[in-house]
This record gives C-alpha cells, structure tokens and sequence, in this order.
C-alpha cells in the first residue's frame, strides 16, 4: 500500500521501506469545531517523525486518532495494514502493537513499578509471569532506573515516572511507539534524561511518532519534521529544509515565535 | 506468656530524622498551649471538663445503682448470645465459634504484620485507667446502708438513705489500692522506658491480644463471677464461684485453638507453602459463613445410596466433562471456535431456565446451574490461554466450584438433624452477627456491579442500575424488610418455600447494596479519564481494565464511605425485631417467660447490648484506619 502525501521522504534511509501509519482525509470534529482538516500523511517503518505546531493545532488530536483514544469522523487511517474501524477487534489489535506515552504519565498509582510494567504483557500478550518480569527488569535498566521497581509511582520524580512510562509501553514489544508532549509536564532538569532515552530508543530503528516543542530532540534525531497548524498540515521536510529553509509562512513564524 | 516477636519501631525523632515538635512539652506546658491559652479557652476547658464529670457520674450512678439487677443479664447471657438454641446441642454452637478462632489465629499468622505497641504507650494506658478507676470512686454516689436483714434503710420520707461520704470512701479502699497500685506500675515502667536506650522498646500486638484474652480466659477460672443460670424453668444463682464449666472449658478451647493455630498460621510464613495456606484460609473465611450456618442450624442427614447413585456420579461428570472442554478451550490454537462454543453453551443454559419455567422437560436444578457455570467458565477460557500452568488454574479452579455447588446443593436437599423446639432457635447475638456478616458479603459483590452499570456507557445497564438504585433508595428499610418477609412468600408458586431468615436476608442484602453502590461509584469517578486512556493504549480489555485498573483505585478511594456503610448495616440488623426475628437488642428488651424474679428488668440489658456493638463497630472503625494508611489513601 503506498498513498503519495504530497512530500518526498528526503531520507535516503527510509527508501524502500514499508509505509506503517497511513492517514488519508483524517476529519475530526469537536461539535462544530473541526480538529483536524483532512490529515494525510504516511510514516514508513522505522521512521522517526516528529508534529509540531502551536497548541490547538490537533497535533495531540491527530496522534491519539492513531490508536483510537478519539475517534476520527472522516478518511481512513491504517496501522500496520490494519484499518481502524469499529471492530473492537481491530482497535485491540493495533493497541496492543501501538505504545503511547502521555504528557501526565498516567501510570497506575496503586500498582508498583514492575507491576506497571507487567501488567499488559501478562494479560493482553499472555506471557508468563517470570518471563514479563524478567522484561521489566531489563527495560528499567535501559531506562537507567533498575533500583525502583518496587516502588510505587508516587514516590517517584516526574523524569523517573515518565521513563517507567516509556518502559511500560515498550513491556508491549510494539511497533509503533506515540508520544504526547512526553515533556511537557517535567521540570526543565528532568526534561534532558527523558529525551535522552527517546534519542536512544529513536536509534534502535523503532517506529516513532512524537508530538512536542524540543526542537534540538527533533533535530537532532527526527526523519521528518511535520508542522501543523489548524488541524491541517502546513509543512513537511528533513530537519535540514525545517530550520533552515522552511517555505510557508506560518512555518516561518512558528520557528521565529519558538527559536 | 511467650514472647513472640517484640518488633522495634523505629521512632521519629531518630539522629536523622526532622525535629518532632511538641514530643517534649511538660504537662505543664502541654496544658497551657492546648487548653488555657487564653481566658476564653480557659472557660471553655473549665466548662466542659465539668460537663464530662456530670455524665461520668450519671452514668456510674446508673450503672451500679442500687436498683440495676444485673443478675438478669448474668442469667440470661447465653439467651443474649443464642436465643433457644437447644442445650443438647449447643456444642455444634461452640463447633461454629471454634472454627472462627480457629481460622482468625491462622490467618493472624501467616498474615498479619501488625507492628508492635511501645511500652511506653502502654504504660500511659496503666496510668489513664489507673486514674479513670479513682476518678470513678470519687464520683459515684455514696452506697445505700442495709440493714441486718440486708434490706435498704429508708428515710420517713421514703427516700433512701445513704452512708457519708467518708464512710463510702474508706468502704472503697479496695478500689482505692487497685487505682493507686495501677498508676505506680504506669509510673514505673515510664520511668524505666524512659532512658534513651529502652525508649523504642515494643511489644508486638499479637502478644498484647493473645495475653489480653488469655488473662480474660484464665480469670474465668480464678475470679468468682458466681455462677447464674436459667434452665428448665429454674433460676440458679450460685454467687462466689467461678463460671460454669460448661463456659469456662468451651473459652478456654477457644484461646487454645486461636493462639496454638497462630503458631501453626506463622511456621508456614515464608516457606514455599505460604501462597498455598493463604489462598485456602482466604477461602475459608469467604465459604465460613455458609458453612457455620450449616454446622448450627442443619446438619443434613445424608440419604447415602441417593449420593452414591445420583449426587455424586453426576458431579465427578460435570467436574470431569466440564474440565477437558474447558482444557480444549483454553488451547493456543483455537481462535474464534471457543468463543462461539462457549456463546453456544450459554444460550443451552439459558434455554434450560426457560424450559424449567415453562416445563418443558424435567431437570434436576443442579444440572442447570452446573451448565450455566460451564457456560461461564468457558467464556472466560480465553483469558488463560497460555502455558500449562495457566489452564492448569482454570481447571482447577472450575473442579472446586463444581466440588462446591453440587457439596451444596446436595445438603440443601437433605432434611436437617438439629432438634429445634420453636421457630425462633436462632437469636440473639448469633444472629445479629450471621445476618450483618452475611448482608455484607453478598450486597458487596452486587453493589460493585450495579456501580459499574451505574457508570457503563451502555444506556441499557445504566437504566436498569439507575432506577434500581433509586427506587430501592427511595423506601424505607423497613418497608423493604416487610415486604419480604410478608409479601414475597405470596408470589412464589406452589410448593416452593422460602425461610424466613432467607427472605429477610435477601431484601436486606437488595437495599444494602442500592447504598454500597453510590459509595463505590463516588469511588469510581475519583479515577481520572487518563488512567483509561492508559488502560486502553496498552491494550488491555474493557473487563481487565475495570478489574486491574479503576476498580482498585476506585475502591481505595471508596474505604471510608464502605466501612460507614458494613458500621450501620450492623447496627441496622437491629430492625429485623419489627419483622419478627429475635435480635440481639430485642432479646434485651424483652421479657424472658417463667423469670419472675427479673419482671421489667431491661435497662441492664440493653447496656450491654450497647457496649457490645459499640465494641464491635469501633473494632471495625479502628481496623479501616489501618486498612486506609496501608493502602496509602492521600499519599499516592
């Protein structure tokens, strides 16, 4: 399946892959207010792709369609050759290949850190117990944080929650992974050990698709740089053309408004 | 008295840790801030330390007066506890009591890790009632003088005549020694945990109870309560002996079993039987209720060629067929086929009840419950799908249920043995406990799920919730409790009998559970929209994500409300008199036939009944502040 969204994917390393999200006319309407205009756009395997755009733009509103936490109105949207419709079997399907993390963490306060991160690949992958924690232990010392599994997340900082966060989707062995203005919750010092394990996860050749205002992460390791705006797309490019070439003019102003 | 495991606390104010403020005010000091630091407060403490006075005093005199015949409660204790329940077989009674102490030691032991009382407290609790027993010495009213025939001394007037002041004080000096021999001891050991390295000194609590009970136990065998009794139409009172031994021996086996079991429950601790007798002595609590009631009131008497034949072939088929279908179902390989099978099932056990309604074919009822469960236990196959060990669990799960059922479904056919004079055998305290335990148990489950339908998006389970929950709001308790015990029996058909208690205990367990609902889903809503959005992007289902996820946060948030709730649902049990049943209160307020030495006396007995409950609910209250900060409610 390949649908043309209108830009080239300058990234020679990219050439030949497999295309994993596709969206085609994406609509979403709040009421009357319409969140996204047509969204179109395609992620290829082991892309990095980084949204950008001022706050009200859908950015948030296009990633959470993409693993049906909101429900489009228009278009189609594909995930892994799978298409997302009302088929409470399909949206299982793709969420269990899918990883988000959220601006709030939202990890599960009344369970410890290894039981957080257990959890789902005990009951939805059906792994045993042993072999899930094993995992778990694995991915917190990836995390840099083998020492707080039995904690519970309230006693933990806001960068070490964030990074459970992140162990807890990847626990799911997924695809894709989504993340929602993973930083913008975090103190400033916090922010950095975040990103740095996003940068490392961005290199193991995973999927990912991040939603944030970190313009170094995203020049530093992003594949694409798409800008909205009005829940519309208004550029898409390498970082290279994004910072330093950008064509359209709300382009401009964002970068001048936030560099 | 063994020591058991005295356990350090590590206190506050440790090298390392912030300063404590206020741990080190004098007396002096702590009175001046907290009570008269300026005038006003000042009066305030004044008046209102008089008005504590006046009530101690009220109630002393009540309590002890020369017109409280406690003799009646004395005589009639085991009437409080059980009612009529026949005295032939009143072991079964202490059978059932056993069986709680028993399983209450055992999971004390390989559970609880209750921490330990400092010593120091425990000598401000020696001082405090070394204190509370001088102050009520002080204050109770002076004894009325008897004459030589031990009649009371009246004056002209009529009124009676006290002795002076002095006199009742010297009178009293027995109490005076045990008040002043309290503070001393109190004193004492202050002083000695006083130096800074006895000053963390404990003792664990499951000494302070098990010696608590034990010296309560051993003073039934030393101290002369006298002995009362009331049997066959005859008042004893023997006063200056011990108990009765057929109290005192019963107790005592009580204790042993409650504290030999402790020990039994603690050696399996951390031993690889642990998980083992926990998940049993869980069980057992959670079928004891049933199962007491059966010991107490049933006792079937078995027909065994019919078990051979027919009970017991057919559960060995069910626990047998049941288990290589659900062992086929829970196969990797499988895919949609389980689901239809087990949908298929389901509609076949459906069809059963109806075809029972309209009589299409005979079945025994075993059967169809058994087939629902198959049904049941086949739509959850999918979910334990995986290693051998997994499915291992569903099956056994599936046999014990099976075991269960059809264990009871065959005593509840069977005739009982137990000799039973009247219609109300079962009273008193017995039976405020067994309904308030049992009314608990099941509105909880029920309650649970009508505030999920409360909260579902689907409008069709959250209708029904709804007006069930509103309409059972909207009507009295007792209105509920009238009407099944007088109405319901009018609709069922023919031939088809409902007890009583079962009547009662099913409309009391129906309103219970419309409040414990709208507790559970204040708890529910506490749960905000990104712990579901978290539970749906890792894929987790609707069942598992109201299971591992909103349920327990909501749950936790609900203790407080739910404990309220089991509180007055105990003390509510006391409305089961307008409908009929003996109580624990009614009891107290009735007069017992054939006593005519105890004509009118009830106000000693409802005391007692009070101080019961309130000893039971504060047990209650205390615990869920125990369960609250262990769940850590507020803090994460």
């Amino acid at each position: 399946m390949s649908i043309d969204d209108g830009t080239t994917v300058a990234n020679d390393r990219l050439a030949g892959r497999e295309d994993m999200i596709v969206c085609v006319d994406v609509d979403k309407w709040y009421g009357d207010f319409q969140a996204l205009k047509g969204i179109t756009a395609t992620i290829k395997e082991g892309e990095v792709a980084v949204v950008c755009g001022p706050s009200g733009s859908g950015k948030s509103t296009w990633i959470r369609c993409i693993n049906r936490l909101e429900v489009h109105q228009g278009g189609n949207i594909v995930v892994d050759g799978i298409e997302l419709s009302n088929d409470l079997r399909n949206i299982e399907k793709i969420r269990s290949e899918v990883g988000m993390v959220f601006q709030q963490f939202n990890l599960f306060p009344h369970l410890t850190v290894r039981d957080n991160i257990t959890l789902a690949p005990i009951w939805v992958r059906k792994k045993p117990r042993a072999e899930a924690e094993s995992l778990a232990t694995e991915l917190l010392e990836q995390m840099g944080i083998p020492e707080q599994a039995e904690k519970f997340p309230g006693q933990l900082s806001g960068g070490q929650q964030q990074r459970v966060a992140i162990a807890r989707s990847l626990a799911m062995e997924p695809r894709v992974m989504l993340f929602d203005e993973p930083t913008s919750a975090l103190d400033p010092e916090m922010i950095k050990e975040v990103l740095d394990v996003m940068k490392e996860l961005a290199r193991s050749g995973i999927t990912m698709m991040v939603v944030t205002h970190e313009m170094g992460f995203a020049r530093e390791v992003a594949d694409r740089i798409i800008f909205m705006e009005g829940g519309e797309i208004v550029e898409v490019g390498t970082p290279e053309h994004f910072f330093t070439n950008p064509t359209e003019d709300r382009t401009k102003l964002f970068l001048s408004q936030i560099l | 008295m063994p020591e058991l495991n005295p356990i350090v606390v590590e206190a506050g104010i440790g090298e390392t840790g912030p300063p404590q403020q206020g741990v080190n005010l004098s007396v002096r000091q702590w009175l001046r801030t907290n009570l008269f630091s300026n005038w006003f407060n000042a009066i305030l403490t004044l008046l209102g330390v008089f008005a504590a006075l006046l009530m101690l005093r009220g109630v002393l005199n009540f309590t002890f007066s020369e017109n409280r015949e406690w003799d009646a409660v004395r005589t009639n204790l085991r009437a409080l506890m059980t009612l009529s329940y026949p005295e032939s077989q009143y072991v079964r009674v202490w059978v059932a009591v056993g069986f709680v102490m028993a399983l209450a030691g055992m999971s004390a032991g390989i559970w609880a890790n209750w921490g330990g009382v400092s010593v120091k407290r425990m000598s401000t609790w020696l001082m405090g009632s070394g204190g509370l027993f001088a102050l009520c010495v002080l204050l109770r009213e002076p004894s009325v003088i008897l004459d030589s025939e031990g009649k009371v001394l009246r004056t002209v007037e009529g009124s009676l005549q006290r002795e002076s002041v002095w006199a009742a004080m010297t009178d009293r000096l027995g109490w005076w020694i045990a008040a002043v021999v309290l503070i001393t001891l109190g004193a004492a050991i202050w002083a000695w945990c006083s130096e800074p390295d006895r000053r963390n000194n404990s003792v664990a609590v499951t000494t302070v109870v098990f010696s608590g009970l034990g010296l309560l136990v051993l003073s039934l065998w030393l101290v002369p309560y006298g002995h009362y009794a009331f049997a066959d139409g005859t008042y004893i009172a023997v006063p200056g002996r011990t108990v009765a031994f057929s109290t005192k021996m019963p107790w005592t086996v009580m204790w042993l079993l409650l504290f030999g079991l402790y020990f039994v429950g603690r050696s399996f601790r951390d031993t690889r039987w642990q998980g083992i007798v926990r998940g049993s002595s869980n069980f057992l609590w959670l079928i004891s209720p049933m199962a007491l009631f059966w010991v107490v009131l049933r006792d079937p008497a078995l027909d065994y060629a019919h078990v051979l034949s027919t009970d017991l072939p057919m559960g060995l088929a069910f626990g047998v067929l049941g288990g290589v279908l659900l062992w086929a179902l829970t196969r990797s390989d499988l895919g949609e086929a389980g689901r239809l099978t087990a949908v298929g099932l389901l509609g076949f056990a459906v069809f059963n009840w109806v075809a029972a309604f309209f009589g299409l074919y005979p079945m025994l009822q075993k059967a169809r419950i058994s087939f629902l469960l198959v049904a049941l236990a086949a739509l959850l196959a999918p979910n334990f799908i995986g290693e051998v060990a997994k499915r291992r669990q569903l099956i056994l799960g599936w046999l014990s249920a099976m075991a269960l059922v059809h264990y009871m479904a065959t005593m509840m056919n069977t005739p009982s043995t137990v000799d039973i004079q009247s219609s109300e055998f079962l009273g008193g305290l017995g039976l405020t406990l067994f309904v308030a335990v049992i009314v608990v148990l099941l509105s909880f489950p029920l309650g649970v799920l009508l505030a999920l339908g409360r909260t579902s998006k689907f409008p069709i389970f959250r209708m029904l919730s709804t007006s069930y929950i509103e309409i059972i709001r909207g009507v009295p308790l007792i209105s509920v409790l009238i009407f099944f015990s007088v109405m319901v029996p009018l609709f069922l058909p023919d031939g088809m009998e409902l007890a009583e208690l079962a009547a009662v205990l099913t409309g009391y367990t129906l309103f219970s559970a419309a409040y414990l609902a709208e507790n559970v889903r204040g708890g529910l809503q506490s749960v905000t929209k990104g712990q579901y959005e978290a539970a749906d992007a890792l894929g987790l289902t609707a069942a598992q994500r109201t299971g591992f996820i909103v349920l327990p946060q909501g749950l936790r948030v609900s203790i407080p409300q739910l404990v309220g709730q089991v509180i007055s649902t105990f003390k509510e049990t006391s409305l089961l008199a307008i409908i009929g049943l003996f109580d624990f209160l009614r009891v107290a307020n009735s007069v017992i036939p054939a006593q005519s030495e105890f004509m009118g006396v009830k106000r000693e007995g409802i005391l007692l009944v009070a101080m019961i409950y309130f000893f039971f609910n504060f047990t209650i209250s205390k615990y869920s502040q125990r369960l609250e900060r262990r769940v850590g409610l507020g803090e994460r």
